[in-house]
């Protein structure tokens, strides 16, 4: 069931951790862990069952980018789709996250609506929520 | 020395010390202009000017967004407790009709009008109060921004540091980095700042750029036309 799939959230505001987790709650998805760069997001991610990421870009240590590429190179890691949710508005940045194959990209601010949009576009394509 | 505290220099009488005050502001002048050309520094006053009116635009952007979460935040609250009030005055009149005559509150409909009632409210405030949750995403957003603008006030300071050491007394400018150095060490801050900022943060104004996208469906028409 789409309801129990685990969110890993990943950004190095405290905040804007709480307010994404928040918001999937709301939003039917309760299971949700944070990280707050990309190294801590990777450990987690490769000791975690964990089925959606939802990352920023610009953090410290991983930046969003850095962690997309390493969890595209993992065998074991390369199916998560990965949500890119960032202030990063230049055209070249969404090119690059959807050519490194980034599932969706949300530019800072967002609302509830757009979150939970592309969540569930991206659980549609992927054949976990009808 | 004039009235009005302004140094006049006619006021002396003496146009040979007047001659020597102007030959030593020449003097130091030079001296200025040579240390930095000499440490490579003019170039980079240059990129100051250049910084300045863009720190003072991220700094006007901080400004317009914590006070639009406040704002947010006010109207989300007034709202909310206007919710919250009705319900209590509707909690003390079905109190009071139950009180008086419980079968009738009931045959009425005035119980589960009320109910019907708590029900609409509570979502009503549920919304209101996301709202308030979504209104705190200024501290991320401000946060990048301040970080940049922080970085920028150190890149100066750490110039104007290195241009006393080069021009002022021997003993000062010791003092001077300790006492710079202790205030940033002592500054407490809530964000990271980064050695070398990366990427480029929030678009402070999108709308003079054409590189950037202006908001959410500018994304998903770029990545609708890449066909993604």
């Amino acid at each position: 069931m789409a309801n129990d799939l685990k969110f890993l959230v990943v950004d190095d505001f405290s905040t804007m951790r709480r307010i994404v987790r928040n918001l999937l709650k709301e939003i039917g998805y309760a299971e949700a862990d944070e990280a707050e760069d990309g190294v801590v997001a990777l450990n987690k991610l490769r000791n975690g069952n964990f089925s959606f990421v939802v990352s920023d870009i610009n953090m410290p240590n991983m930046n969003g980018f850095q962690l997309l590429q390493e969890i595209k190179k993992d065998e074991k890691l390369k199916h998560l789709p990965v949500l890119m949710v960032t202030a990063e508005a230049r055209k070249e940045d969404i090119v690059m996250a959807a050519q490194q194959g980034a599932a969706g990209y949300i530019v800072k601010p967002f609302t509830k609506a757009t979150l939970e949009d592309k969540v569930n576009l991206i659980l549609t394509k992927l054949g976990l929520k009808t | 020395m004039s009235a009005d505290g302004v140094l006049n220099l006619s006021d002396t009488g003496d146009s040979a010390n007047s001659l020597a005050v102007h030959q030593r502001i020449g003097t130091l002048t030079r001296q200025l202009h040579d240390s930095l050309n000499g440490l490579g520094l003019a170039e980079k006053v240059k990129n100051w000017a250049g910084e300045l009116p863009d720190a003072k635009s991220r700094l006007s952007y901080i400004a317009r967004l914590t006070g639009e979460a406040a704002e947010k935040v006010l109207n989300s609250v007034d709202q909310a407790k206007t919710h919250h009030d009705h319900i209590a005055a509707e909690t003390r009149r079905i109190g009071a009709l139950i009180v008086k005559d419980p079968v009738a509150a009931v045959a009425k409909g005035h119980v589960m009008n009320f109910i019907t009632d708590v029900e609409t409210a509570s979502q009503k405030i549920d919304k209101h109060l996301t709202e308030i949750m979504m209104a705190q995403d200024f501290h991320d957003l401000t946060g990048q921004v301040i970080a940049r603008v922080v970085n920028l006030a150190a890149s100066i300071e750490a110039q104007l540091v290195q241009l006393l050491i080069v021009t002022a007394p021997t003993e000062v400018p010791q003092k001077v980095v300790e006492t710079a150095a202790a205030a940033a060490a002592a500054v407490p801050l809530s964000f990271v700042v980064h050695d070398q900022p990366v990427l480029e943060g929030p678009a402070i104004n999108p709308q003079d750029d054409p590189d950037v996208v202006s908001g959410q469906s500018e994304v998903d028409d770029l990545l609708a036309s890449l066909g993604f």
